[in-house]
């Protein structure tokens, strides 16, 4: 077997690939976070008095709120007042086409491998692109709006579907829910919008990507999703970063809405900037994703794939209020280096017969500290509401953690609940039995975390499936314990 | 003792028997056959009690008394034994605790005095010898680690201890070895007496060459639609169940 | 938490007011005072727990905490607490029959310093030895076993060291292996309000063998009384040691009970903790710091519980060094509208390579009104290791019911006999039979319908 120190080493020392610099003109808002920035964000969106306000509380609220200390892992201190809240490509022009956007940028998204090209656009894939701030592009709208679907750019459906936003925006995340939730509020950039009418069946994946870019910007964006009766959605999200020395922030707010017998399916793929291996730069990843099963016999699916970010902190929630409604949530956590994944999920069953599924699987080498940390909630009205979850953990390397924090709530009898974890170290005797076959061993750990993540990388949709296998395989290259 | 009439009954909405008629008298012993899907489980389990099925239509009488009106427990208290097909495991309850206990409920429910605990150890010795029944399993956790031929066993003599009326043996020889299945059917055949009756449900023919039946019905898309003697175990054996398919629909037609 | 909240609490009151009279008052060494007296500073700091500490986010003491009560200490009159004489029913409800045992009863953790069933000589056998731990708290030579000021955040904990009265010494000496067990019966009892604060210390000495036996009685009447009581087990090389506790206190009782275990190479450390409805505040804290490698640590327990009690059962098993083996199993049955809360955590640190851990936690919610919640943790350092943990919730098996039913067993008697099955997977790890058989009949009697069998 190959010398371990020398494929743990070898494993540090990998550099993060997508690590450059786009060089555009950016509109940067000047450092801090205060009312008179809140209104210069609001003002530059040209965003109605009723926004400005609902931001004003937010600020009021991140006032109010204090850094969480439940967690594990010392918590670096963050100024606030540092970072800018806004940065927009200065190009002021909507895009009609691909051929119209800026052929740096698009380099960018090659390098990234952003499948923002014809080829994707054939495989059906709805591409509303966020650079930083600002939706640039956004194809396939019109098939989509054939169909009466609403995809488009936070900013853009706060213009044209105002009455859809007001109603919705926040009332599955409050402004107030939590720190940065509030930041949020109050600051958030841009984001997606998303309605599909009822009894449709989104017929394409939708697909957005983020990417942070110009230096001390936080990212604040902010996604709704609304699925109407009786339709279903898949949506993708994709994160990319370039490196940095400075830490940035991003805070971003999702919100899902599913009525009865809706489905909405949500895939998120993270790959920012994780730092070097000395835990330098990389970015905190401070997310708060909510989904509310309103109606009776919907579904929210949650699958992520997370292998960026200095710190992630993030913990995609249902809220089953509809009888018979499903909550999910597959999850694939990698930290290496100084990385720390804290995540999870929450599934509150409140209606009858609720049912949710947690898949977490966490990957630990290097120094990466990995937490499953998630709540399953059975109210007293959750009759016959039942959970499973299962959490295993792979350590690789003698200097990494992996910690399970599950809370199990219930206060109904006939409610079940199942929770099992599993903490062990990647199997030598597989790696031995894969390495006698002729494979050698950075192949070999490759292809025993593809099958331990198999479950949850089997949600995703398949161009997703495929690039996040590839994204496993790159980012734990040649880690043997 | 027992009458079947138009039974109808559905499980989560789906219908499953659809107006079936049987009547089976003190010391016969009768055999229910058909393709998988036919009902024949479903007609055990509406016949013990299970909660989640629902008869839509027609009526059971078991000496004399409306069955469907019953809790399980008082269907087993008049003498309905259901040998069950998968019998579960309970984990920390004794198998000699648990009979002991379902005797004594029995008993109790037909004014009989309680048995004490040495003519218990009696019967249960006796019995265990009647089915060759291992005296280890006795003391074991119900089912607990038992292979599936050892549950089945285990039904047979917890059979023996309550000496029902009715039996009703729920595809008893799925999954039983040739040497599992003599034991279990020579437990049955000792069992057997002008009293007591059973039902006997089975995909295969092979059960009844041990288990000689006194009749033989057919159940197919929830009806019983062809009696006869043991003859037409070999019939189906030989022929399979396709043909009744076809008879069926050329009926229908 | 602040200072400036807690005086709204009558017993923080009656603490930091008593304590300068019991700190001047005791005949401590200056080691000893300088200890209580660090602890009752970090205390002050800490106060009383609240539901905003993560170890007390589901058990919220504030409603417990309006009563007045009197420190056991002043009542004494500011010297060492006396002896008092326990009442024989108390006695008699914690008497296991067929138990072949020494037995020795502490009233509010004093002990009077006889043996019971020591025959025929009233003599212990040789190698144990039992001193009242006021006797040697200031004795030089027992320093090591009370020098520990280090609680982290066990807010119980410093309160008890800043101001405990008296408790049970025990001592396992090296090479002795102690047959018969010791039945040890705390009682609690008073005519007015009370804190009471025993401390005891066991020790087993290298390659000693005992078995322990605790009963909690007391508590049956109006008086409140607020036991907070710690212990420290020292595991010596080699040495097994075989500890049940039954918590079986009235309704009067408001139940903190620490217990910090430190296990040396090689030693064998069981627990086995029960506890019935009753007490209507119960928190325990049961720790295993396994400080040397290869030991091997079993927790047990059941928490049986009914009225409106609050039952919180918080482990944490700390896996210091290598090949240590850990395997825990707490389940919970509730009853009527009360409340359970395990927490157990499994502590794995960088060293503790080829660590074996296991936890599991299953719980029977019977009652409507009932709530549990669950929080069993892992925290991994290492990376050689396998680890894991479960947590059930729910009620009987549907299927086995069923089945019951259908052999003629009534419902409520098959639900009965399901529950004790359910709590067989504990019982059956007690190792004496008498207790088993004692354990299973509280149980049965606490269950709604009894079995007929």
């Amino acid at each position: 077997m190959a010398n371990d120190k020398e494929i743990i080493d070898n494993i540090a020392n990998k550099e993060y690939e997508f690590g450059f610099v786009t060089d555009i003109e950016m509109d940067v808002a000047p450092a801090g976070l205060n009312e008179e920035t809140i209104r210069y964000i609001s003002a530059r969106k040209n965003e109605p008095e009723w926004l400005l306000e609902w931001r004003l509380k937010g600020l009021q609220a991140f006032g109010r709120q204090k850094l969480p200390a439940w967690q594990n892992f010392e918590m670096p201190p963050i100024d606030f007042q540092k970072i800018s809240y806004y940065a927009a490509p200065k190009s002021k022009k909507k895009y009609d086409s691909l051929d119209q956007v800026d052929p740096e940028l698009l380099a960018t998204f090659e390098k990234l491998g952003i499948p923002l090209n014809e080829q994707k656009a054939l495989a059906g894939v709805a591409v509303d692109v966020v650079f930083d701030s600002v939706s640039v592009a956004t194809t396939y709208k019109e098939k989509l709006k054939e169909l009466g679907i609403i995809f488009c750019s936070f900013g853009e459906a706060v213009r044209e579907h105002p009455e859809l936003v007001k109603k919705y925006v926040g009332s599955v995340v409050p402004y107030s829910d939590n720190i940065f939730a509030a930041l949020n509020a109050a600051a958030f950039s841009d984001g997606s919008f998303v309605y599909i009418p009822k009894g449709v069946r989104c017929p394409m994946e939708l697909s957005t990507y983020f990417r942070i870019n110009t230096e001390n910007t936080g990212q604040f964006e902010r996604t709704l999703i609304i699925a109407d009766e009786g339709s279903y959605v898949s949506y993708l999200e994709g994160c990319t970063a370039p490196m940095r020395d400075e830490n940035q922030l991003h805070a971003a707010v999702v919100e899902l809405i599913a009525m009865e017998n809706a489905e909405i399916k949500y895939s998120t793929v993270q790959n920012w900037y994780p730092g070097d291996k000395d835990g330098n730069g990389g970015i905190y990843n401070f997310v708060t994703k909510r989904g509310i099963c309103k109606g009776a016999n919907s579904k929210i699916s949650w699958t992520q794939v997370e292998t960026g970010s200095a710190i992630t902190w993030k913990y995609p929630s249902v809220i089953l209020q509809g009888d018979n409604s499903t909550g999910e949530f597959y999850s694939v956590a990698v930290t290496k280096n100084k990385q720390i994944a804290d995540t999870g999920t929450k599934m509150h069953h409140i209606g009858r017969n609720t049912r949710s599924r947690i898949i977490s699987k966490g990957i630990s080498a290097g120094q990466g500290q990995n937490s499953y940390r998630g709540l399953v909630q059975m109210g007293s009205k959750a009759d016959n509401a039942r959970n499973f979850t299962q959490c295993d953990s792979l350590l690789i390397g003698d200097r990494c953690g992996a910690h399970t924090f599950p809370y199990i709530e219930s206060k109904n009898n006939s409610a079940t609940v199942e929770h099992e974890a599993t903490t062990s170290k990647i199997g030598e005797d597989q790696i031995f039995y894969l390495n006698q076959r002729g494979i050698d061993s950075e192949k070999a750990v490759a292809l025993i975390i593809n099958g331990y993540a198999k479950e949850v990388l089997n949600q995703l949709p398949m161009e997703f499936a495929v690039e996040a296998q590839k994204l496993l395989s790159i980012t734990l290259e040649g880690s043997v314990g | 003792m027992l009458i079947i009439k138009n039974l109808h009954a559905e499980v989560e909405g789906k219908q499953i028997l659809k107006g079936l008629n049987l009547t089976v008298n003190a010391g016969e012993v009768h055999a229910i056959m058909g393709p998988n899907g036919a009902g024949k489980s479903s007609l055990a389990s509406v016949l013990a009690g299970r909660e989640n099925y629902e008869v839509t239509e027609g009526e059971v009488w078991f000496e004399g008394k409306n069955l469907l009106e019953m809790a399980p427990e008082d269907r087993a208290r008049e003498g309905v034994f259901l040998a069950f097909q998968y019998p579960v495991e309970i984990p920390g309850v004794s198998n000699i605790n648990f009979l002991k206990t379902a005797i004594g409920e029995i008993r109790a429910y037909r004014n009989l005095p309680p048995l004490d605990a040495k003519a218990f150890l009696q019967l249960s010795k006796e019995k265990q010898k009647l089915v060759e029944f291992d005296a280890k399993l006795v003391n074991r956790s119900l089912n607990e680690g038992f292979s599936g031929g050892e549950k089945k066993r285990n039904e047979i003599f917890q059979l023996a201890m309550l000496e029902p009326l009715l039996s009703i043996l729920d595809e008893t020889d799925s999954g039983l070895d040739i040497d599992a299945l003599r034991i279990v059917s020579k437990g049955v055949n000792k069992l057997r007496s002008p009293k007591n009756a059973f039902l006997i449900i089975t995909h295969y023919q092979r059960l009844l060459e041990y288990i000689v039946p006194d009749f033989v019905h057919v159940l197919y898309d929830g009806r019983i639609v062809k009696s006869g003697t043991k003859e037409l175990a070999l019939e189906l054996e030989e022929k399979g169940y396709d043909w009744l398919k076809e008879k069926e629909e050329v009926g229908t037609n | 938490m602040s200072l400036i909240q807690e005086p709204a609490i009558p017993l923080y009151d009656a603490v930091v007011k008593g304590y300068h009279t019991l700190s001047t008052a005791g005949a401590d060494t200056e080691g000893v005072r300088r200890a209580r007296q660090s602890a009752f500073d970090q205390w002050r700091l800490l106060g009383f727990p609240s539901i905003k500490n993560e170890d007390w986010k589901y058990t919220n003491i504030t409603r417990y905490l309006k009563d007045e009560f009197a420190l056991d200490g002043l009542v004494a009159g500011g010297g060492p607490v006396a002896a008092v004489a326990a009442p024989a029913g108390l006695v008699k409800k914690a008497t296991i029959p067929g138990l072949d045992a020494f037995q020795v009863v502490l009233v509010n953790g004093v002990w009077d310093g006889k043996v019971h069933g020591a025959s025929p000589k009233g003599e212990l056998p040789k190698g144990i030895e039992l001193l009242k731990v006021s006797q040697v708290l200031n004795d030089p030579a027992f320093a090591g076993y009370f020098g520990n000021g280090k609680w982290g955040n066990q807010h119980f904990a410093y309160l008890n060291t800043a101001l405990f009265t008296d408790g049970l010494f025990i001592r396992v000496k090296d090479g002795a292996v102690i047959e018969k067990p010791l039945h040890v019966v705390h009682v609690f009892t008073a005519d007015r309000n009370l804190l009471i604060q025993p401390r005891h210390v066991w020790v087993a000495g290298r390659n000693a063998e005992a078995s322990v036996i605790e009963s909690i009685v007391g508590g049956e009447g109006d008086v409140k009384l607020w036991v907070n009581s710690l212990m420290e087990i020292f595991a010596q090389t080699d040495s097994k040691l075989d500890h049940v506790v039954l918590q079986t206190a009235g309704t009067g009782v408001r139940l903190v009970q620490h217990t910090t275990v430190r296990q040396q190479k090689q030693s064998l450390y069981n627990n086995y903790t029960f506890t019935l409805p009753g007490a209507e505040l119960v928190r325990n804290d049961l720790q295993a710091r396994l400080e040397e490698d290869h030991t091997e640590t079993h927790l047990y327990g059941l928490y049986l519980t009914a009225g409106g009690q609050l039952v919180d059962n918080h482990t944490l098993v700390d896996h210091q060094k290598p090949n240590c083996y850990s395997n825990e199993l707490y389940k919970g049955v509730l009853l009527e509208k009360s409340t359970g809360v395990f927490n157990g955590k499994v502590y794995v640190h960088q060293d503790a390579q080829k660590t074996n851990a296991f936890q599991q936690n299953n719980n029977l919610v019977i009652s409507k009104q009932a709530t549990i919640d669950s929080k069993p943790e892992l925290e991994i350092y290492a990376d050689d290791v396998k680890c894991s943990h479960g947590s059930t919730v729910g009620q009987f098996s549907e299927e086995a019911l069923f089945y019951l039913r259908a052999r003629g067993i009534g419902e409520d008697t098959a639900k009965a006999l399901l529950i004790n099955a359910f709590a067989f997977d504990v019982t059956e790890k007690l190792r004496n039979e008498a207790v088993e058989h004692f354990v299973n009949e509280l149980i049965s009697q606490h269950i709604p319908s009894q079995t007929q069998a």
